[in-house]
């Protein structure tokens, strides 16, 4: 007799759809219906914490800070600042970063350029910041991977609704621009070349209706796909993450 | 009566912003308790919850008026505490993918301790903090709030046997770290 796998167990003990044929067996085998006690003996017991209560007034604060942010985000000046300081930012961190790769390229124009204790000072900041950036694009790029995965694994049955990924599609698209063109300036060539293969699909799905047809959904999914995309996600990713800290060097 | 959520959002897309404040008002404790069961913290709950109403703020010319306005914020709110535990993961150096349980430290309580029914909530907090971000929605979802898969699935943006093998997946990395407190083999 086949007795139900761990997984049917799991399906029997919430009851779900499909799970029939096998809750039948489990009352018709002793030893599936000893499994399936050991089970429940686990799961009856993981209750949910007790869900501290916000204050009084939570939902009155909850307002007030994000009324504020709404107000911001509703002054179109204040959203070109923001992009603006945005990119400045990541010119700035790149720049750092480019600069403090050539300085250790050359360290005795370094070291004789300057006295110690400045030289190194500058280097550890530049090397940080280097660092901030590797995991900045490092997060970007695992964002981007993430939503791209769940397209492709989207069922294109009927309408699906991808309002929730838009919003997050439309931040990434943001960066995503930013990111490429300093990346580019930069000469960091792979991580360039993916970010400009990246846009084209992030464009469209920001840019296209949130409820999308079977076969625009299939049209999306077949251009991940057959660009490869979230597989170069994975590889630049991890040639991204696996760039080393550079060492500290000490303030004498 | 009462105005209707889909009443306040046609409202608020028009640009009434008290309209949007009775939204708010009226559903911030709601996600919170949704937000604090996967985030498993007041704080990351707390950004959740304001996350979750400034994407859906931003989002309310797209929201479809044939859809429950609960679930499609819920949706939000389940994506923002994702993002976040991801987040909160990359900083902290966790890998967040594919791992296997054998790899993680366990940090089940010992034998000895398994008495007390405090160390038994810790166990399992432990546990699920343990999961991935994504097993552990699953699981909160399915567990807790007794959500049906095919919905778990909507939300994840994952298929019918991604989705089952998730849970599963979380099932046995849970059975296997409170394994002292059942004593029950894996």
């Amino acid at each position: 007799m086949n007795h139900v796998s761990q997984e049917e167990l799991v399906l029997c003990y919430y009851a779900d759809p499909g799970s029939e044929g096998a809750q039948e067996h489990v009352a018709r085998c002793e030893e599936c219906a000893g499994e399936l006690a050991r089970l429940a003996m686990v799961l009856d017991r993981v209750t949910p914490a007790e869900v501290p209560e916000p204050p009084a007034g939570y939902e009155a604060q909850v307002w007030r800070r994000l009324h504020w942010r709404l107000r911001r985000e509703r002054r179109p000046a204040a959203v070109w600042m923001k992009w603006g300081a945005a990119a400045a930012l990541v010119v700035v961190a790149f720049t750092s970063g480019l600069l403090w790769k050539k300085r250790s390229e050359a360290p005795d124009r370094a070291v004789t350029a300057s006295s110690g204790e400045a030289a190194n000072a500058e280097a550890n900041g530049a090397a940080g910041r280097d660092r901030i950036l590797l995991v900045v694009v490092s997060d970007h790029m695992a964002r981007s991977e993430r939503i791209l995965v769940e397209l492709t694994n989207m069922t294109p049955n009927g309408g699906v609704d991808i309002t929730a990924e838009q919003l997050r599609v439309e931040e990434l698209l943001a960066s995503n621009r930013i990111y490429r063109r300093t990346a580019s300036e930069r000469g960091e060539d792979s991580v360039a070349t993916l970010l400009d293969e990246l846009e084209p699909v992030l464009m469209q799905l920001a840019n296209g209706p949130s409820t999308l047809t079977a076969d625009e959904l299939r049209g999306i999914q077949k251009r991940v796909e057959t660009r490869g995309l979230v597989f170069k996600l994975r590889v630049v990713r991890a040639g991204v993450d696996a760039t080393p800290a550079p060492p500290l060097q000490p303030n004498i | 009566m009462e105005t209707s959520d889909y009443e306040l959002v046609m409202r608020s897309r028009g640009g009434d912003d008290d309209a949007f404040r009775f939204l708010v008002e009226r559903h911030s404790r709601t996600i919170y308790r949704a937000a604090y069961r996967i985030t498993g913290n007041a704080a990351d709950a707390d950004d959740v919850v304001q996350e979750s109403f400034l994407r859906a703020y931003r989002a309310l010319a797209r929201f479809d008026a044939r859809a429950q306005f609960t679930t499609w914020l819920h949706r939000i709110v389940v994506n923002c505490a994702l993002d976040l535990i991801d987040a909160r993961r990359r900083r902290e150096g966790r890998i967040d993918d594919g791992e296997d349980l054998g790899q993680l430290p366990s940090r089940a309580a010992s034998p000895d301790r398994i008495a007390l029914g405090s160390e038994l909530q810790r166990a399992i907090e432990t546990a699920l903090d343990a999961l991935t971000g994504k097993e552990r929605t699953a699981f909160v979802l399915r567990h807790f709030e007794g959500m049906p898969l095919e919905e778990i699935g909507g939300i994840l943006g994952t298929q019918m046997n991604a989705t089952k093998n998730t849970v599963f997946r979380a099932v046995r990395k849970l059975r296997q770290q409170l394994q002292p407190f059942t004593g029950t083999p894996v």
